[in-house]
């Protein structure tokens, strides 16, 4: 029996959260993200904002351009944390295999689930149903016998989109994709495929591996390889190979003192370890991004063999990839900070020859982790009392995990 | 400039240019072997900047002058052609390389001898000679163990000190530390502790003969080793090696002896089914044996069984194989010892009879 894999995502989800608390939103261009007139970038709008061409990502202020009509409210994450949650209840009730890519998007395995809710379709059919009875929120489903071809599948028809590509169908439905909805083909390999003059999905899936490894290196070549045959290319494997952690913020103002900068980075060096100790990973691996006034974004990342201790070190290291990467021009205007290849704090633990300086600095930043856990507030950095790091806005939502700066009104 | 010359011996020394370059950008003068003709004698140079190299060899001068040449192609080129008489010249900054006995002719792309840099020199009383083979001896028991971190850039290379009686060398990657003391009985003149990139090392137990000495200086920030007609030298890593004598054990309460041979064997039957991520071997002691096993996971266990002398306790070591693996291939003697005080403390690994050199190896988690 092949495997039935769904891949679901929440429509337009921090809006429709906001429509759904707030009626009189309903059918109205919403814009979630940063204030207008201030800086920070698009973090979901709804349907209606769409059809001004406003999406993800982009700039406020070329949002507001767009439709200065819209209602733009700001990020209430706390508020859609708890409506996911109660989504992914409802996914776990259908099958028991989740696994929950972000806070609006999860794999389900469907497999096996026949005797109970019937064929995929009707079962996809019955979850939709059950998430907007139980909790007003449209949802887009695909449907296939992996996951990449899932995930690529429920983006095909959304709004309310349900797309089913029955087994044995998957190379034949990707051949019939444009590039540009080939997951994991980001900026700068569509860039290389107009240059090579590789024009449809069906072009990629006629070369051979050899070649597509000749032409992407041989990791991305597997990876266009198998993706362009309907295959899973592996990146949606139940434990990610790569996951990383990161937050970045966006400046009110165009930043061109080192010193905010390095504010911003412990401020977020602290945010992070929290998180990361929070949810039980280690980390070897930090990466600062940095978004210039003209745009231009870069990132630098920096690994050593072991693990980061304490938010000092990472702190450290990102002031040093900061310094190599950035002279004090051009003005900076987004920065993150950021940690890949996160592990498990379970896995075996290599013991260190030499004693390390900072064991006390550590324990007193588990120490502040356990007040905060335990919701008895949050200690801070002297550094970071006042203001923080200076008018910098959280601009990415899904990242974020407290509610936006600005009040409405 | 005008030479004539037997064209492996030639091929010999660019070879060794080329290994010291690394880099293939014809654009810069680092990629270039400096070529300077003198009566009866070329003289060759090349350098990746850090490390750098000098020697010379018999060619007939027809007419005597320098220049640098893009190394990587002249290789191959003296790779293409066979043995025999080779004849280089050059003219108005080309240089023209064609075997004396065949219709065939190179042209390759050049930059002024200007341009290269000067290399760094020694002055000729701070050397000392000291025999190749205890030097290769050194370099080999250590060399491994340096760190690729490159956060810890001090531990990137060899530790380098003279003791009262001989030399020592300590490398260490902040887990695991190889450490090794020579007595010289020659008198060795005073230099202070360095720390050598690991580069210059593998190039001299790789070009240096067992035989004979080798001579070696230590100036501010460079070392220099001259063996034969070759003088390579490479800059020193600033920067404070940890203080490796603090996390050596004085002494251990248990020790293990089992065969080396037998010990390598069963770690690469059992490193098959150990996590690649973690690297976690078991050395599980009970008796007179040593139950070599790998985490077991869902693709698989693996198990070995050794003899062993061993007559304390039963015990359970935690160890990255690769940290026991490394240095037993390092180690010539039949027998090693494995010894320590308890499982989550470094362990001392030394050959038995012990000699002047062990590694430190520290455990990681059992549980």
């Amino acid at each position: 029996m092949s495997r039935v894999a769904f891949h679901v995502d929440l429509d337009a989800f921090f809006a429709s959260v906001e429509q759904l608390d707030n009626p009189r939103l309903c059918g109205q261009p919403v814009v979630v993200g940063a204030a207008p007139g201030r800086r920070g970038v698009v973090s979901t709008c709804s349907y209606e904002a769409r059809a001004y061409g406003i999406h993800s990502a982009m700039p406020i202020a070329e949002a507001y351009r767009r439709c200065p009509e819209a209602v733009f409210l700001p990020v209430r994450m706390s508020r859609y944390a708890e409506m996911s949650e109660r989504v992914m209840a409802i996914f776990s009730e259908f099958s028991p295999e989740l696994c929950q890519v972000s806070i609006d998007e999860a794999f389900l395995d469907m497999s096996g689930t026949e005797r109970l809710f019937g064929p995929p379709a009707e079962a996809a059919a019955a979850l939709k149903a059950a998430v907007r009875a139980r909790t007003g929120l449209g949802i887009s489903v695909g449907v296939a016998t992996n996951r990449y071809v899932a995930k690529i599948a429920s983006g095909l028809k959304k709004p309310d989109g349900l797309v089913v590509v029955e087994p044995g169908r998957e190379a034949e439905f990707m051949r019939a994709l444009p590039l540009s909805k080939l997951w994991g083909a980001g900026g700068k390999t569509q860039e290389r495929f107009a240059e090579l003059g590789i024009r449809s999905v069906a072009d990629l899936a006629d070369m051979s591996e050899l070649s597509l490894a000749s032409l992407f290196g041989r990791a991305g070549g597997r990876f266009l390889y198998e993706a362009s045959h309907g295959r899973d290319p592996g990146i949606f494997r139940a434990e990610a190979e790569s996951r990383s952690m990161s937050a970045e913020r966006t400046f009110e103002r165009d930043v061109l003192s080192r010193e905010t900068l390095e504010s911003l980075l412990l401020e977020l060096a602290d945010e992070l370890c929290y998180r990361l100790w929070k949810e039980g990973y280690v980390s070897r691996c930090v990466f600062i991004k940095l978004r210039f006034e003209d745009f231009t974004t870069i990132t630098r990342r920096l690994s050593r063999d072991e693990c980061y201790r304490c938010a000092s070190e990472v702190f450290h290291d990102a002031c040093g990839l900061l310094a190599a990467s950035w002279d004090g021009r051009p003005a900076v205007r987004l920065l993150g900070l950021g940690f890949g290849g996160l592990e498990s704090a379970l896995n075996a633990r290599q013991g260190e020859l030499f004693a390390h300086g900072d064991e006390r600095k550590r324990r007193a930043e588990e120490a502040v982790f356990e007040i905060a856990r335990r919701g008895r507030g949050r200690l801070t950095r002297a550094r970071l009392v006042r203001g923080g790091a200076h008018g910098a806005e959280r601009s990415d939502g899904a990242d974020g995990s407290e509610e936006g700066r600005w009040r409405r009104g | 400039m005008k030479f004539t010359c037997e064209k492996n011996a030639f091929a010999r020394e660019i070879s060794f240019a080329q290994e010291v370059i690394a880099s293939k950008n014809a654009l810069s003068i680092m990629s270039n072997v400096l070529l300077e003709a003198e009566e009866g004698t070329l003289v060759l140079k090349a350098t990746d900047i850090k490390v750098s190299f000098e020697t010379r060899i018999p060619v007939e001068t027809a007419e005597p002058g320098a220049i640098t040449v893009f190394c990587d192609k002249l290789s191959g080129i003296l790779a293409s052609i066979p043995e025999g008489d080779i004849e280089v010249t050059e003219d108005n900054g080309k240089v023209v390389v064609k075997p004396t006995f065949k219709k065939v002719r190179f042209q390759i792309k050049t930059i002024a001898s200007e341009k290269f840099p000067e290399l760094p020199a020694a002055a000729e009383d701070i050397f000392f000679s000291i025999p190749a083979k205890i030097l290769k001896d050194m370099i080999e028991q250590v060399v491994f163990a340096v760190s690729e971190d490159e956060t810890r850039y001090f531990m990137n290379g060899v530790y380098f000190e003279r003791a009262d009686d001989g030399l020592v060398m300590v490398a260490t990657d902040g887990r695991r530390l190889a450490y090794i003391h020579k007595q010289i009985n020659t008198e060795l003149p005073r230099f202070k502790s360095v720390i050598i990139p690991p580069k210059v090392l593998s190039l001299v137990m790789k070009r240096a003969p067992d035989e004979g000495l080798i001579a070696i200086a230590v100036t501010e920030k460079n070392i220099f080793f001259r063996f034969g007609s070759y003088l390579v030298s490479s800059v020193l890593i600033e920067g404070q090696f940890p203080n490796y004598q603090k996390v050596i054990p004085e002494h251990q309460q248990s020790s293990i002896m089992v065969k080396r041979s037998e010990l390598i064997e069963a770690l690469k039957r059992v490193s098959i089914f150990i996590d690649q991520k973690s690297n976690r071997a078991f050395f599980n002691l009970s008796g007179g044996t040593l139950l070599l096993s790998s985490d077991e996971s869902e693709l698989g266990t693996a198990r070995e069984e050794l003899p062993c002398r061993y007559d304390g306790p039963d015990v359970r070591l935690a160890l990255n194989h690769k940290y026991i693996e490394e240095p037993l291939k390092a180690i010539q003697e039949e027998s090693v010892l494995i010894e320590f005080t308890e499982p989550s403390r470094a362990i001392t690994l030394s050959p038995d009879p012990k000699g002047d050199f062990f590694h430190i190896v520290m455990p990681m988690q059992a549980d």
